[in-house]
């Protein structure tokens, strides 16, 4: 599965980089579309100017996050047939549906009203143009949970029956749009883009205050983006990301021991804090760990039985141990330093003090990629982890790939993607970067300027 | 079930043929209607806050076919792999172009755009039309229901063909004629001044242009598959495909002649749906046609979900689709009449 030839490999490599780069703008959009319907909410109910001018400013940065993640998310669902036919085959009857879902419930709602909400506040005039900030942030949320309805389906199958072909399909609609696993990873993904969108929010707040601009604007974004931040990334960690950390041991407790590097199991499991998983030697190397504290977290009581790799046979454990450690330990790190740092900005914000802290200012200025890290780390965790299974218990990720696609062809279209996101992400962020430092209200590009733009 | 299936599926993409081709055309058009910075943001500007709107009726297209023909999308999309990432690239291109053309005052920031915008849409339109032509030749299907092919083998549209050949080569050329005709048109009636005037002449230009090539792909596609016209002619539908050739036509060109600009619009549309309603048609129940087996070929009933499954699709399909007619109802009051650069202006938008 591994080597340079294998097919396999490169639609697997193809894959993850397409799908880690596609949702680098989805979390964006899914996190910042709240605060922007907020702000025309507020504009409605007070009609002072600044939140219109927050709202608008917003849209436009919301615009061109949108328009990438539109680009980059046509390739992910046709990559199902292209490079996984052989998965398609099998579980088309049952993941089809969501996604066709996802098209014609959230993508249909989003893509009428984006239109709209860009370019309409003229047209719509204020109270339809609040309504179809709100549109599209419904639309965005419920494209969101189609689609982690059907990785949920992938990481704990439920609802599907084997047909007389062999292939899946459909025993009960409602048992497979309310799989557990699904409300759970939904609940803790998209708190977890909100914590993105606060920070991005947050980080343009700072950047403003530093530079002594727009400060009406920039108090604005720091008190959002930093209330927000704060309940959110608790809610990241309690109780969504201890749900999700429980269900896995339930029902993949080879993935939990290789997620916390256990390669023996026992009583009283501790979390390490540190420590190298060294799976050749079968061991954690260096390892400092919290005594009885993974029991607790996975089983409730400090005594519990966790499992350890030990116990299953070899070919069952995700293929990239290493990895999965790693990814799961620093998203929990980073997790834990954004509600440290959170906090203390809403304390500061409480005593007035933020907008003369300038080291915090700095801090938060230049935290939210991270956001994007460990939202990435999150996804590697939960697909590194139900490794070798592309569904979890029922098929193999070898028996998935599209066995008339040859290497070659793989790899050259990876490049391909590799060349062309490379320039997405260069232009994205000049554009962004450009909306940036015009700033909200500026006359040029504030909202509806009235000359043609030539 | 299966039947409807294909036809809804049908209907899907024939809404967005309908609906994105006017956006190729206008894009291949780009240069030769606008010919200054000014003239060229209408053109986008009568695209403008509409294209994902457009685009996502292949979204749902291909969701849906996923759904209830997943044996379909394995094996075509495994098959035309590279074709495939042609046409995504170029759409990611074209999406990208018309976003953040307008956003720059800037001369060669707008040129190099407009023409990413112009060649993405042409290489579109070709690509779209060398798929029908394939769709309507066949490809190269073993007896397990896969295949992979080449970009062109030896030019001969038998036995193992690749993706271009002289069949699928004047498909493409047809398809490029009429969607740029369809997107002079729609031009036409959104546009004001020496845009929409030499919009109109181009959609004459081509539409006379369209006519004689379609006789010759009619010829050609009887030579090709010669057991089609058999087969087509037992199917009411195909007659009726016809039929409503016949009407688009005679509306397209009373449109065109009396300069009604929506009336010409609705012949064009109509005819560009009735093309492929009529070869759609004329395949059924193949979807797959194998051009070294006709046994190796896969219908409908070969390539569905489990009949669970499609049950289910089909309680929940309409639910979105009258959702997104009501959105539809709404877009297009929103857009509707001329664009106003000022008003519909995209940079900034
Ligand atoms: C801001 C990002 C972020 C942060 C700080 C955290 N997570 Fe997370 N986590 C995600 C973002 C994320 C994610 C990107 O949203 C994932 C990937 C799949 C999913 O649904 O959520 C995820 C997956 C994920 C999984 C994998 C589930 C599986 O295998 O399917 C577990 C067990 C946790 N999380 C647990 C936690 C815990 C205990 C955290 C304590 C602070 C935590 N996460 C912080
Ligand atoms: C946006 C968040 C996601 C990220 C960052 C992500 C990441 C990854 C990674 C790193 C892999 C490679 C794993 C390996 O080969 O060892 C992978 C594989 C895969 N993922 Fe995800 N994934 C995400 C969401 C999804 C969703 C929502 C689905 C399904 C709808 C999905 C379906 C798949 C499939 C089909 C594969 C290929 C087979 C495999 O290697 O397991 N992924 N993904
Ligand atoms: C956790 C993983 C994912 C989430 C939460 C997610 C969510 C979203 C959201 C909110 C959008 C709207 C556009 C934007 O905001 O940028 C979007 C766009 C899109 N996504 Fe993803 N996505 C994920 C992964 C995938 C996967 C695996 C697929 C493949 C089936 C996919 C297919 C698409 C498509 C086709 C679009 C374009 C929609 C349009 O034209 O409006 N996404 N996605």
């Amino acid at each position: 599965m591994n080597s340079i030839s294998d097919a396999a490999f490169w639609s697997r490599i193809q894959f993850a980089f397409t799908i880690t780069y596609h949702y680098l703008f989805p979390q964006l959009t899914m996190g910042l579309a709240w605060f922007i319907v907020y702000w025309k909410w507020r504009a409605l109910r007070t009609s002072d100017e600044k939140y219109n001018q927050a709202a608008r400013f917003w849209a436009k940065i919301f615009g061109l996050n949108f328009a990438v993640g539109v680009v980059t998310g046509i390739p992910m669902e046709f990559q199902f047939g292209t490079n996984w036919a052989g998965f398609s085959k099998y579980a088309g009857g049952v993941i089809g549906q969501t996604l066709a879902m996802e098209g014609m419930f959230a993508f249909f709602l989003e893509s009428a009203f984006i239109g709209a909400f860009i370019y309409g506040e003229k047209r719509l005039g204020p109270r339809y143009h609040f309504l179809a900030a709100l549109a599209v942030a419904l639309g965005s949320w419920s494209s969101g949970y189609f689609i982690i309805v059907t990785n949920a389906f992938m990481q704990h199958p439920v609802g599907y029956r084997i047909d007389a072909d062999g292939s899946l399909g459909i025993d009960s609609l409602s048992a497979y749009l309310l799989n557990q696993w699904a409300w759970i990873q939904f609940t803790h993904n998209q708190m977890a883009a909100l914590v993105t969108g606060s920070f991005v929010v947050a980080a343009v707040g700072a950047f403003y205050a530093l530079r002594g601009l727009h400060l009406e604007q920039a108090r604005l974004y720091l008190r959002a983006g930093t209330v927000m931040g704060l309940t959110a990334s608790l809610l990241v960690a309690f109780p969504t990301g201890d749900q999700q950390a429980k269900m896995v041991g339930i029902h993949q407790p080879v993935t939990l021991a290789a997620m916390e590097g256990r390669f023996v199991g026992g009583p009283m499991a501790g979390v390490a804090l540190i420590g190298q998983p060294n799976v050749a030697a079968r061991r954690l190397d260096n390892p400092i760990e919290v005594p009885g504290a993974l029991s607790f977290l996975a089983y409730g009581h400090f005594g519990s039985y966790v499992h350890g790799l030990d116990e299953y046979p070899e070919e069952s454990w995700p293929d990239n141990i290493e990895l999965l450690y790693y990814s799961f330990h620093l998203m929990i790190t980073l997790g834990t330093i954004f509600i440290v740092l959170m906090f203390g900005a809403v304390i500061q914000i409480l005593r007035g003090r933020l907008e003369s802290s300038r080291w915090l200012l700095w801090v938060l200025m230049l935290a939210f990629p991270f956001l994007y890290i460990a939202n990435t780390l999150g996804w590697m965790t939960a697909e590194l982890g139900r490794q070798p299974w592309l569904i979890y218990g029922l098929f193999r990720t070898s028996d998935g790939y599209s066995k008339v696609v040859s290497s070659g062809d793989t790899v050259f279209t990876l490049i391909g993607f590799v060349g062309l996101y490379f320039v997405l992400g260069v232009l994205f962020l000049f554009m962004v970067g450009r909306e940036i430092s015009h700033g909200p209200g500026d006359p040029e590009t504030g909202g509806h300027s009235e000359e043609p733009s030539v | 079930m299966n039947a409807t299936w294909y036809s809804i599926l049908s209907f899907m993409l024939i809404v967005y043929v309908v609906l994105d081709g006017r956006n190729f055309g206008a894009g291949m058009l780009h240069w030769l209607v606008a010919r200054t910075p000014a003239e060229r943001r209408q053109v986008i500007a009568a695209i403008g806050p509409l294209w994902t709107w457009h685009e996502v009726w292949l979204v749902g297209f291909g969701g849906t076919m996923f759904a209830v023909f997943p044996k379909l999308l394995a094996s075509a999309f495994a098959g035309y792999y590279l074709a495939l990432f042609l046409i995504l690239w170029c759409l990611i291109l074209r999406g990208i172009s018309l976003e953040v053309g307008g956003q720059i005052n800037d001369r060669m920031w707008q040129g190099f755009w407009d023409f990413v915008f112009v060649v993405a849409s042409t290489l579109l339109a070709v690509l779209f039309g060398a798929a029908a032509g394939n769709m309507a030749r066949g490809v190269p299907l073993a007896s397990d229901g896969t295949f992979s092919m080449a970009f062109f083998t030896d030019f001969t549209p038998r036995g193992y063909v690749g993706l271009l050949d002289w069949y699928s080569v004047s498909i493409a050329l047809f398809a490029a004629v009429a969607l740029a005709a369809h997107g002079a048109t729609y031009l036409t009636l959104k546009t004001e001044g020496a845009v929409h005037d030499r919009s109109a002449g181009y959609a004459r230009v081509l539409w006379a242009t369209a006519a004689p090539l379609l006789l010759v792909i009619s010829v050609e596609s009887s030579v090709v598959r010669s057991d089609l016209l058999g087969h087509a002619i037992k199917n009411p539908y195909w007659w009726l495909g016809l039929l409503l050739d016949g009407a688009a036509a005679i509306t397209l060109i009373s449109g065109l002649v009396t300069r009604r600009e929506m009336r010409a619009l609705i012949g064009s549309s109509l005819l560009l749906a009735g093309l492929p309603a009529t070869g759609a048609a004329a395949i059924f129940p193949v979807v797959l046609h194998s051009t070294l087996a006709p046994e190796n070929s896969l219908t409908v009933y070969d390539v569905a979900a489990a009949p669970n499954s499609l049950t289910y699709a089909a309680i929940w399909w309409p639910i979105g689709f009258a959702l997104s007619a009501a959105y539809c109802v709404f877009v297009s009051r929103q857009y509707a009449g001329k664009v106003s650069v000022k008003r519909d202006n995209q940079g900034f938008y």
